[in-house]
């Protein structure tokens, strides 16, 4: 056992270690939210430096909560997530549990997977407008000859059809992960249990439903949280397909936040919702840490 | 249902899901080698002739050398401090022992996922007071909000899994932590470190929204930026826009090609338990 | 910290050349280049040419990022003409007048436009009227009342092949605003008065709003597809011959009277109608002018660029190459070489000029507008009555100034504490 003197020593020697980390994060992370709190007290028009930063309580809130384009935000937001990772889980499962029996080829399926992955989320974005666009795009040339949709039917001019192109994008860039993700969680099943289930007659069917879900529920958890988390903040795909159009049908929060911001330079008002948003994240991210958090650190018996 | 027609059925679904992971990426390639007035034909993507116009004009009209540039340098130097100052705070974390160490790495874990539009507003202001919008500190900075916390996090999950025993043997020599450190975790963590570094350069050079915030101009324009504002005079140039999209993918493309096993390893161990 | 020896730490450029920003398309572009090649050669100052956006919004958007993150660079913008108090309330333009510029040449109303808080943020570079394209084949002569203009235009529908009477911009965007300003001073309204109060919902502006929506929904004259059509799309509708009149900028004279157009040589340019004894003729002013950054590093060298730009020299070649009015009236004098340049005859250009009306000249102009082209688009599609479009428009209006700060019309109320 360590005496006083070492674990002090231990102390020190971790705190040198650990401070410039927590400087930096201090710096670039905890102080500029504590700022944006500090900001959405007050007024900050920065296209009106006359009217000074007022300090104004509440009044971006209340402003917010009746603000019709933010609702509309948080609906589209909302829907998006709950579409995007609905769309992932199922998909994902579906190719982990293909892959899991794949004996030959993981290597080439690992890649080719992680390509996705890798893709500037632009990239997929760009992509996938370009496989959408118009009446050319390869996508609603075959819709049309299929006779899915009429001719001129263009998906980036419908309010609903809109999603359609951002949903598929944002799916085709994150269910391979997703897959990886349940595909460890499957490839840590006792094979054994298989066996055992077998043995006793049962078919794949309820080996599936009786083992493999409830076992995986830990991954499906975890897999669902961080994709959750991440389809709320939702920016980068919908900026590029759709720019939050038509009109702003397709807006989600972050780029609302993010044009009250930078276009309409309203920085007060945009601290407001940016803090909305941060709670709402943070609601999420409690319930991962829950989940993880402990596991890591802890001495697990073998 | 019988073993072999599962097999089968999951050795179709493996391979659909290669096709489709694999098709726009082909589609994009093939679509960049394509003339631009033959852009929307489907099939002569296909036939082609390929042309290399679209990447010549990226390096004459377009100067892409210019972002690639940017994105290299900040996605370098934001890798650089975030694996060296993370690395010792995760060095710390794994096996120091001391109060607090779970709430720091909870800390950690939480500023992880603070959004980053929640960032943009003070971190705009702070960068405009310091004359830094539109430079590469510019970047780095924010870069790092999200760059430390991963490289922590990772990293921790990597320094638990070297055995102890090596290092406990060195004490035990007499040397000091600091010749530990350099003689005996680093060479066993370099591994770790190096996917930690892969892990986050691919974040970093894939960012938008910041650089999208805190640049103003193609002279400080990443990849990702200079590609979502290609303006053309009359009409979307296409055909430049899934070239240059071309190019921004064959660094990553490489370094997961390379490293894929370990980025495999790296993904799931940052999400699951170790 | 990070700046490499061969990289600059920052993205601006070096500070001995000056950036200038402005629109370039077509043949705009090859002036702007050989006049600013001219003045680099003649100074010895290297200007460089940042380009941005054809349309004006966005052009808007890239304006305000830049100079809102205090960028030095551009250090000679082209601004429209609405953008000049907003930018300079938002303190990101130079004053000029401590360059003491020579305004005794410049349109009154120009010069008016370019001031806020009674400091001077830009000069005038060309001007943008509002006229009445009316063909001459089908009209004796240019309509001078509403009511003649109605009547001229179902007289002319009845031809074949004219399905229009009359085509404006009433598409929910600026251009609805400037065509509704026309018709606004024809019957005798205004949008703010001389103390900056509202006065959009008067008697005069329902009478105006009402004349429009009857044009299209109980006249017929004037064509229900025009709420979607912006300024290319109007002058398409009356070059291929399809409408008797239209409403537009000088620069589709030009095209109008090229090759591909089916009515070369078959009409002419007059001012809008007014109703007579309560409004008069009135052409929303529009244009482009030049202002200086506020953090530019070289203000004299940009000041010397805006002022070589804006002499009467550059501005005749402007005229003659790409056929935009020059806002100095002495121009348009007898054998100062705008004859044939413009399309027009000079005095009746610079009649129209002098007569234009500028939009009110607020920092919020950009929100008034759109509160206004909201309201004025519901009225014109039917879905609110003209009347309350106008009040509930004039209401948000007067909240917004209020809000800010801008009450007082010009003169600026800071908020307590």
């Amino acid at each position: 056992m360590m005496g006083r003197l070492a674990v002090k020593q231990e102390s020190r020697a971790a705190l040198a270690l650990v401070s410039p980390a927590i400087a930096v994060i201090a710096l670039v992370a905890i102080a500029p939210m504590v700022w944006t709190l500090w900001e959405s007290l007050h007024l900050h028009d920065l296209r009106m430096p006359w009217l000074g930063q007022p300090f104004v309580g509440l009044d971006n809130y209340a402003a917010a909560l009746g603000d019709a384009r933010f609702r509309g935000a948080l609906l589209h937001t909302g829907g998006f997530v709950l579409a995007s990772v609905s769309l992932e889980l199922a998909l994902g499962l579906v190719f982990a549990l293909a892959m899991s029996r794949a004996r030959r080829g993981r290597a080439l399926i690992r890649v080719v997977v992680l390509l996705s992955w890798a893709v500037p989320t632009v990239v997929a974005a760009l992509v996938w407008r370009f496989m959408f666009e118009g009446d050319s795009g390869i996508v609603p040339a075959a819709l049309r000859a299929a006779g899915a949709i009429p001719p001129g039917f263009s998906f980036f001019v419908d309010p609903l059809a809109a999603w359609i192109p951002i949903v598929v994008a944002d799916a085709w860039k994150m269910t391979p992960f997703v897959a990886l993700l349940l595909l460890a969680g499957l490839e840590s099943i006792e094979p054994a249990l298989y066996d055992a289930a077998r043995m006793d007659g049962a078919g794949p069917w309820r080996q599936f439903r009786e083992i493999t879900l409830p076992l995986l529920r830990p991954a499906l958890l975890v897999a669902i949280l961080f994709r959750a988390l991440d389809a709320f903040r939702v920016f980068d795909v919908i900026y590029v397909l759709t720019g939050g159009g038509p009109g702003t049908s397709t807006e989600p929060i972050a780029l609302y936040i993010f044009n009250t911001l930078l276009q309409h330079l309203r920085f007060g008002y945009g601290s407001a919702l940016s803090v909305i948003v941060f709670l709402g994240t943070f609601v999420l991210a409690l319930a991962y840490i829950r989940l993880l958090g402990r596991s890591l650190l802890e001495e697990r018996t073998a | 249902m019988s073993g072999s027609v599962v097999s089968r059925w999951a050795a179709g679904t493996a391979v659909g899901l290669v096709a489709l992971s694999a098709f726009p990426l082909v589609w994009m390639l093939l679509a960049s080698l394509t003339p631009e007035a033959r852009l929307f034909d489907s099939a002569a993507l296909w036939r082609g002739p390929f042309v290399l116009d679209h990447y010549r004009a990226l390096w004459s009209e377009r100067a892409f050398w210019v972002p690639i540039r940017n994105s290299t340098v900040v996605a370098g130097t934001t890798t650089l401090f975030a694996v060296t100052i993370g690395g010792a705070c995760a060095y710390g974390l794994a096996r120091l022992r001391f109060r607090g160490r779970y709430a720091l790495l909870a800390f950690v874990l939480a500023v992880s996922m603070f959004p980053q539009i929640s960032l943009i507003a003070p971190l705009y202001l702070l960068l405009r007071a310091a004359g830094l919008i539109n430079s590469y500190p510019g970047l780095v900075l924010p870069y790092l909000t999200f760059a430390m916390p991963l490289t922590i996090w990772l990293l921790v999950g990597y320094f638990r899994q070297l055995p102890a025993e090596l290092e406990e043997a060195a004490a035990m020599d007499g040397a000091s932590r600091l010749r530990t450190l350099i003689e005996i975790t680093a060479p066993l963590a370099w591994p770790g470190i190096a996917t930690t570094a892969i892990l986050t350069f691919v974040y970093c050079w894939n960012e938008f929204l910041f650089a999208l915030s805190f640049t103003l101009g193609p002279e400080r324009h990443t990849v990702p930026v200079a590609i979502a504002l290609f303006r053309g005079q009359y009409q979307v140039p296409w055909g430049q826009i899934l070239a240059a999209a071309v190019v921004a993918t064959v660094p990553v493309v490489l370094l997961v090609v390379l490293f894929q096993r370990r980025i495999v390893q790296g993904l799931t161990t940052g999400a699951l338990k170790g | 910290m990070l700046c490499f020896p061969t990289l600059s730490c920052r993205g601006s450029g070096d500070p001995g050349r000056l950036i200038f920003s402005g629109s370039a398309v077509g043949r705009e572009a090859e002036v702007v280049r050989s006049q600013l090649a001219r003045w680099s050669a003649e100074r010895g100052v290297e200007v460089e040419i940042r380009a941005t956006p054809d349309s004006a919004d966005q052009r808007h958007q890239l304006y305000v990022q830049w100079l809102n993150a205090r960028s030095p660079e551009p250090d000679v913008l082209q601004l429209d003409v609405v953008w000049t108090p907003e930018f300079a309330a938002a303190g990101w333009l130079l004053p000029l007048d401590r360059f003491g510029p020579d305004l005794a040449d410049f349109f009154p109303a120009s010069i008016e436009a370019n001031r806020w808080n009674g400091a001077l943020y830009g000069l005038p570079w060309f001007v943008d009227v509002g006229m009445l394209y009316w063909r001459t084949d089908l009209l004796a002569r240019a309509p001078a009342t509403f009511d003649e203009l109605a009547a001229a235009a179902r007289d002319a529908m009845r031809s074949p092949g004219v399905r229009f009477g009359l085509v404006w911009q009433g598409a929910r965007y600026e251009g609805l605003v400037t065509v509704f300003l026309e018709h606004l001073g024809g019957f005798g309204g205004r949008i703010l008065d001389d103390n900056g109060a509202v006065v959009v919902d008067s008697e005069a502006s329902v009478r105006a709003l009402t004349w429009m929506r009857d044009a299209i929904h109980v006249d017929g004259i004037v064509p229900a597809a025009a709420l979607t059509w912006h300024e290319e799309e109007t002058r398409f509708a009356f070059q291929n011959g399809a409408a008797a009149m239209m409403r537009n900028w000088p620069y589709a004279h030009a095209l109008l009277e090229s090759a591909d157009s089916a009515v070369a040589g078959r009409f002419a340019v007059a001012a809008m109608p007014a109703v007579r004894g309560a409004g008069e003729p009135t052409a929303a002013l529009g244009g482009s002018q030049l202002a200086v950054n506020a953090r530019s590093r070289r203000p004299d060298e940009a000041w010397a660029l805006v002022e070589f730009l804006t002499a009467p020299e550059q501005m005749l070649e402007r005229a003659r190459v790409v056929g935009q009015l020059p806002p100095r009236p002495a121009l348009y004098e007898q054998g100062e070489g705008l004859e044939g340049a413009l399309g027009i005859a000079p005095e009746a250009a610079r009649e129209i000029v002098a007569a234009a009306k500028p939009r009110p000249a607020t920092p919020v102009y950009t929100q008034l507008s759109e509160i206004l082209q909201i309201r004025l688009h519901r009225a014109l599609t039917r879905q609110q009555e003209p009347r309350a479009a106008l009040e509930d428009a004039a209401r948000e209006m007067r909240a917004l100034l209020e809000r800010t700060g801008l009450a007082g019309g010009g003169r600026l109320r800071s908020h307590a504490g």
